[in-house]
């Protein structure tokens, strides 16, 4: 990728969202291309939350918000609403560890939906069934909701040693696809929880 | 030389540069609007609005005549609400945004609706006149330019609207509309309850993570918010549009009608008596209205299941916001003019766990909220360097196969915010695709609100599945969506920024900028008539209050002459002439200046200080703000 230039000063922005000599926004990455969520924040990317994610996305968010650019020019204005959209969609991504794994994937390479294993799909009916016959019986959810909190945790630990160690990446996809079932799955417990 | 009606409104003492940018911050809200702006000590104030209040009842009266600008907006169109109930809007925040099939604007009101081209809500008032619900909200908000212009002696033309967090799209931008209609530039649209832990936050310098409970005339708001290293963030917002104070007068209306035949006249006569019983009951325990003996436990057991109503959405907003039962909670605001009832705040208590803070006054917390965002948007260089960062409030999606909505941004997504989904075409040779954008948090379409539709036309002629469309969800800083489709072989693409299916059309917000303007002459006449009567009005009932309370104050002369001249005012109020009733008005204030420093000599002082402009040491000031302070300070009434 050839170098930027700042669209106000000329000189070499690079990716950064301000320019390093004049201070000005800069206009967002090109369509298209790939986003580094990791970078968008600095960091390199990594399973685990990276340190200090929080103060870096307020940092940041301190410096591109909207508010910040309320009396400048109107290009300018465009240009942090672009910048603090990317920055809340990479935090939003970098927060939750399902998202992050899924993203540290795509920066891999693996993308689409993966197959799920029948095995999978059986176990995911059997769970449904329960949590079905729990809740018409009134019968308290807490233990079901225990058992798939515990897989769900298992899961996301087989899928790091496998991204750590990069041997099975189409695995470590079919396994994290498992856990928006298990998110929906407690949702569901939760929620009635909640509404009552 | 005091006159006697300075004692409760003084006339014209003004203040000049009294701020660095004018924009100020505006509460509209259901019940009560409120103004207010940063001055140059740093702080925001409540600006007084209304017969000295820095409540301004939301409340329009559309008088007789027909004359543009024969509107009145607050206490003097709450006054006339009993006698014209059907001209006299109250509560009009309940019918923003809301088309007039909305069960929400069938429900307990005298009102008559026309049915309007879009299906939005019309009112017929005075006889034959159609005004719809921004029409309503952009006279409240010019009365409230008007009143801070007047105080502040300059122009306002920049503001930050609250709404509540709850608020929908088409909500949001109809009152978007109304500020534009009002000649308002609007800054930006806040949540409700973030400016209220703004206007919190800044006196604390709190740290932590906060509930908002914002109960107030009409809506239900909670919000949930992390403040740290001057970054104000909103993790979980939700509520209820549909419920406030509005319906625990409701509430005990229906018991005070039991047995009446209910007419327009009775059921206002019956939602005031019950407005006034609820506040009563704040302070006793028994109180009389319609000649029936109210307890407030028998208020409590008829607004009780409304309260518990709010339980819902606040336990899915700690949930969401991961302090799930109120755990590791440091705190809970209250907002809001319903929070005063005390079993409301027990409820609040026990849901929480904590006991709930309320230092700023909860009718004010919003609009001084508001104030400190616009000076941060506006000032040079700002008072307070934080930065609120707000989220959607419910989520945004498209209507897919079988009638199911598929979310694209999930609500507490924090905004600006965007996603994309791409589709394909299901026909061969399939040239267009409709676009049906939604809002709400279920899976079916009929189930949420249904915020636009338009379709993507161009496609090129393909096989079924071939030609694909990315449809693009953009939300801005004010929380308003704008969606573009696009179709990647062609780059054919097509955006919108969306608006309500129930909201007005551009040719109605054209229309009624034009009206606005054409009629902008006839208005200002007609509102200085207005304001004149209105004038006159308050200051023969002073005048009048004194004669009768001070009365021995006077020899038999003096008297003669101030009853001589309270009847030329009266008969120039009567007139149509603006400048008679401001001469006659001036005269009275003239022949009753000796009486009035008597009055004033008796102790009246005292009641001055009731109502100061703010608690700080004016030490700190710089000699400008100082000089604004003590001119704003001036123009400030007593609380009665």
């Amino acid at each position: 990728m050839s170098p930027r230039t700042c669209w106000h000063c000329g000189g070499v922005a690079a990716t950064d969202p301000i320019c390093p000599s004049c201070g000005k926004v800069q206009p967002p990455p090109a369509a298209g291309t790939q986003p580094d969520r990791f970078a968008t924040l600095g960091f390199a990317p990594s399973f685990d939350e990276p340190p200090g994610l929080d103060d870096k996305f307020r940092a940041l968010s301190r410096k591109l918000h909207p508010d910040r650019f309320a009396r400048a020019t109107p290009q300018e204005r465009r240009y942090s609403l672009e910048q603090t959209t990317l920055l809340n969609e990479a935090y939003r991504t970098l927060k939750d560890p399902v998202r992050r794994a899924e993203h540290l994937l795509a920066l891999r390479g693996i993308k689409g939906d993966p197959k799920m294993s029948a095995e999978f799909l059986e176990q995911t009916m059997e769970d449904r069934e329960k949590l079905m016959e729990a809740k018409a019986s009134g019968e308290p959810l807490d233990d079901l909701a225990k058992g798939v909190r515990e897989r769900r945790d298992q899961t996301l630990h087989r899928v790091r040693a496998l991204v750590e160690n990069g041997s099975d990446l189409e695995q470590a996809a079919e396994l994290l696809a498992r856990m928006r079932y298990y998110a929906r799955y407690l949702d569901e417990v939760e929620g009635r929880s909640v509404e009552l | 030389m005091p006159a006697l009606f300075q004692i409760s409104e003084p006339g014209d003492a003004r203040t000049k540069e009294a701020c660095t940018t004018g924009a100020v911050g505006i509460d509209l809200g259901t019940t009560n609007s409120l103004i207010a702006i940063v001055l140059g000590d740093g702080k925001p104030h409540a600006l007084s609005a209304d017969e000295g209040s820095s409540l301004l009842p939301s409340v329009v009266h559309y008088g007789a005549g027909g004359g543009p600008g024969s509107v009145v907006v607050g206490r003097s169109a709450r006054r006339l609400a009993a006698e014209f109930p059907r001209d006299t809007i109250v509560s009009v925040k309940r019918f923003m945004g809301r088309s007039s099939a909305d069960p929400e604007t069938r429900r307990l009101s005298p009102y008559r609706f026309a049915e309007g081209e879009s299906g939005v809500v019309r009112f017929v008032v005075d006889g034959a006149r159609v005004v719809n619900p921004v029409e309503v909200s952009a006279e409240i908000l010019r009365a409230l330019r008007n009143r801070a212009e007047e105080r502040l002696g300059i122009k306002v033309h920049q503001a930050v609207i609250t709404v509540p967090a709850y608020f929908d799209d088409g909500q949001r931008q109809a009152t978007k509309e109304a500020g534009r209609l009002a000649g308002l530039e609007v800054l930006r649209l806040l949540n409700e309850p973030t400016a209220a832990a703004l206007a919190y936050g800044l006196d604390k310098r709190s740290k932590g993570m906060f509930a908002v409970y914002d109960l107030g005339g009409g809506t239900f708001d909670i919000s949930i918010l992390q403040l740290q290293e001057g970054v104000f963030e909103v993790k979980a917002v939700g509520g209820d549009s549909a419920l406030g104070g509005d319906d625990f007068d409701r509430a005990l209306a229906e018991i005070l009608l039991e047995g009446r035949e209910r007419t327009p006249h009775s059921v206002r006569e019956a939602i005031d008596a019950a407005k006034q019983a609820k506040e009563d009951l704040t302070r006793v325990e028994v109180t009389t209205a319609m000649g029936r003996r109210i307890t407030r436990a028998q208020l409590e057991a008829a607004i009780w299941p409304l309260i518990e109503k709010t339980g819902g959405p606040s336990r899915r907003a700690l949930r969401d916001a991961g302090v799930p039962g109120g755990k590791g909670l440091d705190g809970v605001i209250l907002v809001g003019g319903s929070t005063r009832v005390p079993a409301v705040r027990r409820y609040v208590q026990e849901l929480f766990g904590l006991q709930p803070l309320a230092d700023i006054d909860p009718d004010e917390v919003v609009a001084l909220g508001a104030a400190v965002q616009a000076d941060l948007l506006t000032a040079e260089s700002p008072q307070h360097d934080v930065l609120l960062l707000d989220v959607t409030p419910l989520s945004l999606g498209l209507e897919t196969m079988g009638g199911l909505a598929e979310k694209l941004i999930l609500r507490n997504t924090t905004i600006p915010a965007r996603a994309t989904q791409e589709f394909t075409t299901f026909a061969d040779a399939q040239t267009g695709m409709d676009i049906h954008v939604l809002q709400g948090e279920r899976e079916l379409v009929a189930d949420n609100r249904s915020l636009a539709k338009f379709t993507l036309s161009g496609i090129p002629p393909l096989p079924a599945g071939l030609a694909r469309v990315a449809v693009t969800f953009q939300v801005d800083a004010d929380g308003i969506l704008s969606v573009t489709a696009r179709e990647q072989l062609t780059g054919v693409s097509q955006t919108i920024t969306v608006k309500p299916s129930h909201g007005l059309t551009d040719e109605e917000i054209e229309r009624m900028l034009l009206a606005s303007i054409e009629h902008a002459e006839e208005d200002v006449q007609a509102r200085l008539l207005i304001d004149n009567r209105v004038e006159a009005q308050r200051i023969l009932k002073a005048t009048e209050k004194q004669l009768e309370t001070n009365g021995d104050l006077l020899s038999g002369d003096e008297r003669g002459q101030i009853e001589a001249q309270i009847a030329a005012v009266r008969r120039a109020a009567q007139g149509n002439d603006h400048h008679a009733i401001h001469a006659e008005v001036e005269k009275l204030d003239q022949v009753s200046a000796d009486f009035a420093k008597r009055v004033m000599d008796r102790g009246i002082e005292r009641a001055l200080k009731g109502h100061s402009v703010g608690e700080f040491d004016q030490g700190e000031l710089s000699p400008h703000a100082k000089k604004a302070y003590s001119a704003l300070q001036e123009a400030e009434e007593p609380v009665k």
